[in-house]
């Protein structure tokens, strides 16, 4: 087991959980209204932003967060705008994202920042700062709010965005804020397990949540719950095995998947 | 409800799918909407709740559609055609009506003790009340279809919009459904547009049936009237369609 001063660790852990309770949270999002491959832009789109801004002397975390949100900006109105399906936009602007964020690091001069470019591929929880911890800590707070002020209303969208409208709620709206939300908790969890694995943490805790339950109250309670422990419990896994903190949280939130499809009450009969 | 010289065209289409409807619809009053299949009903319906971008003037409560069609939605209640979810879906049939009422509830407001005894008063008109706590996606497509009716009905809307609403019911639940639609038409002044293929299912006592062909409105006016028009035979041919068996018992 790797032996850490408990001060960085703590923070690790504390940064984990808000990390992965939060990605959860937004996962029912993405979940429930199929944004799986737009999540997977924003976080290429952030990983892009980051490399930009280690490339441009800029704060990479700044970087990661606008170009995140500006990919969750576009994509939403982009999908409508077009009428195609919000996967075949996302499969036109992941490879663009992907491309950026290979030529930014290729032009990257020297090997060490090269080496901190990298390191924003697999996540480096270690380098949690402060401020991360912060910020996660307000998008939670902004997360909850928008879930206990608008809960009826999100419910709704949830359920079907066309009869949310029709019902005489602005339902393009909630997705954007939603898409929002989800850009910008993708480009803060950057750290956490990376730009390749982020969107695992989004998609795998909130869908072992809709494993538990029909009824939305008890998967927006679960789901924080499974991504913060899949991420803390990744996390200790790591320290003991002495594996790359990301790979193991995604490891340890696919496993808990797996176990969700296999006891899943709703496979249960009588 | 005012409808002057209305087209809707789809995207990327040339050919509107109706054309210059004009109509008006008086409030208290059952309209069944029939017309073969690509008559154009869905879309009249689509329409009249500004779901559609159209041409002319769409008049429904009072309001222009095209500029408050949100304010529209709030309050009119609509049950869309064949509308039917997966069987993982994540949410109890007492949630799915509810959401009828999140517009009249308001923002930043949860539902009271008052909007969830409204929701099971509905749920138990309807019969499903014993439903209300079951997945939706776990009922068949009749109970999904009488949830949706519930959802409609519990806005408490001074308009209702449905559309094909009894292509899933069985013969005692149509009763059940034309029932109650008529008992809001007559107690609380409801207008009501029922848009249906199957002219069997007509509800019996309509004030009026809107007769669509392709993407026009060949016949408007009482049900006789319509049934007895050139624009039927027209639309149906001749002895090819069953007739609502009511229709020679009228007064």
């Amino acid at each position: 087991m790797l032996a850490l001063p408990p001060a960085l660790i703590l923070k690790a852990l504390i940064g984990g959980a808000l990390a992965g309770g939060l990605c959860s949270l937004l996962g029912v999002f993405a979940v429930r209204l199929r944004m799986s491959s737009m999540g997977f832009c924003m976080s290429h789109a952030a990983f892009a932003g980051a490399a930009l801004g280690l490339l441009l002397s800029l704060d990479p975390l700044a970087m990661a967060m606008t170009c995140s949100l500006l990919t969750a900006a576009i994509l939403g109105p982009l999908a409508d705008k077009a009428k195609l399906p919000a996967d075949v936009v996302a499969g036109i602007v992941f490879p663009i994202t992907m491309a950026l964020a290979f030529i930014f690091l290729a032009l990257l001069p020297g090997p060490v920042i090269g080496l901190t470019a990298l390191s924003l591929l697999w996540g480096s929880i270690l380098t949690l700062t402060t401020l991360d911890i912060v910020c996660l800590t307000l998008l939670t707070a902004l997360t909850v709010a928008f879930i206990c002020l608008f809960w009826k209303e999100v419910l709704a969208v949830l359920f079907d965005p066309r009869m949310a409208e029709a019902d005489g709620i602005n339902a393009k709206g909630y997705v954007y804020a939603m898409l929002f939300l989800l850009g910008a908790v993708v480009a803060l969890s950057l750290k956490l397990v990376g730009g390749l694995l982020v969107y695992a943490l989004v998609m795998n805790s909130a869908s072992t949540a809709l494993q538990a339950s029909y009824d939305m109250k008890k998967v927006f309670l679960l789901s924080p719950l499974v991504g913060s422990s899949a991420c803390v419990a990744g996390f200790l896994l790591s320290l003991w095995l002495d594996l790359p903190v990301g790979s193991s949280i995604v490891l340890v939130s696919s496993l808990m998947f797996a176990f969700s499809i296999i006891f899943s009450p709703k496979r249960r009969r009588g | 409800m005012r409808l002057v010289g209305v087209s809707t065209t789809y995207e990327g289409e040339k050919r509107p799918a109706i054309r210059d409807i004009s109509l008006r619809v008086g409030s208290g009053e059952l309209v069944s909407i029939i017309g073969p299949n690509g008559a154009g009903k869905t879309t009249l319906l689509e329409t009249i709740l500004g779901l559609l971008p159209s041409e002319g003037l769409v008049e429904v409560l009072g309001l222009d559609v095209k500029k408050r069609g949100r304010e529209v939605r709030s309050r009119a209640g609509y049950v869309p055609q064949d509308f039917m979810v997966g069987a993982e879906t994540p949410f109890l049939a007492r949630d799915v009506v509810m959401m009828g009422r999140t517009a009249r509830i308001g923002l930043f407001r949860l539902p009271s003790r008052e909007d969830w005894a409204i929701v099971e008063a509905v749920m138990a008109e309807l019969g499903i009340l014993d439903l209300a706590d079951r997945p939706i996606g776990k009922l068949s497509g009749g109970q999904q279809q009488k949830v949706m009716i519930a959802r409609a009905l519990a806005k408490e809307p001074e308009l209702l919009l449905l559309d094909e609403p009894f292509s899933n019911l069985d013969a005692s639940s149509r009763g059940l459904v034309c029932d109650i639609i008529s008992g809001l038409r007559d107690e609380l002044g409801t207008t009501i547009l029922v848009v249906t293929h199957d002219l069997t299912a007509m509800p019996e006592d309509c004030d009026r049936v809107a007769l669509l062909n392709g993407g026009l409105l060949t016949a408007y006016g009482e049900p006789d009237d319509v049934f007895s028009s050139e624009a039927f035979l027209v639309a149906y041919g001749p002895m090819r369609v069953k007739k609502p068996c009511w229709l020679s018992r009228r007064p």
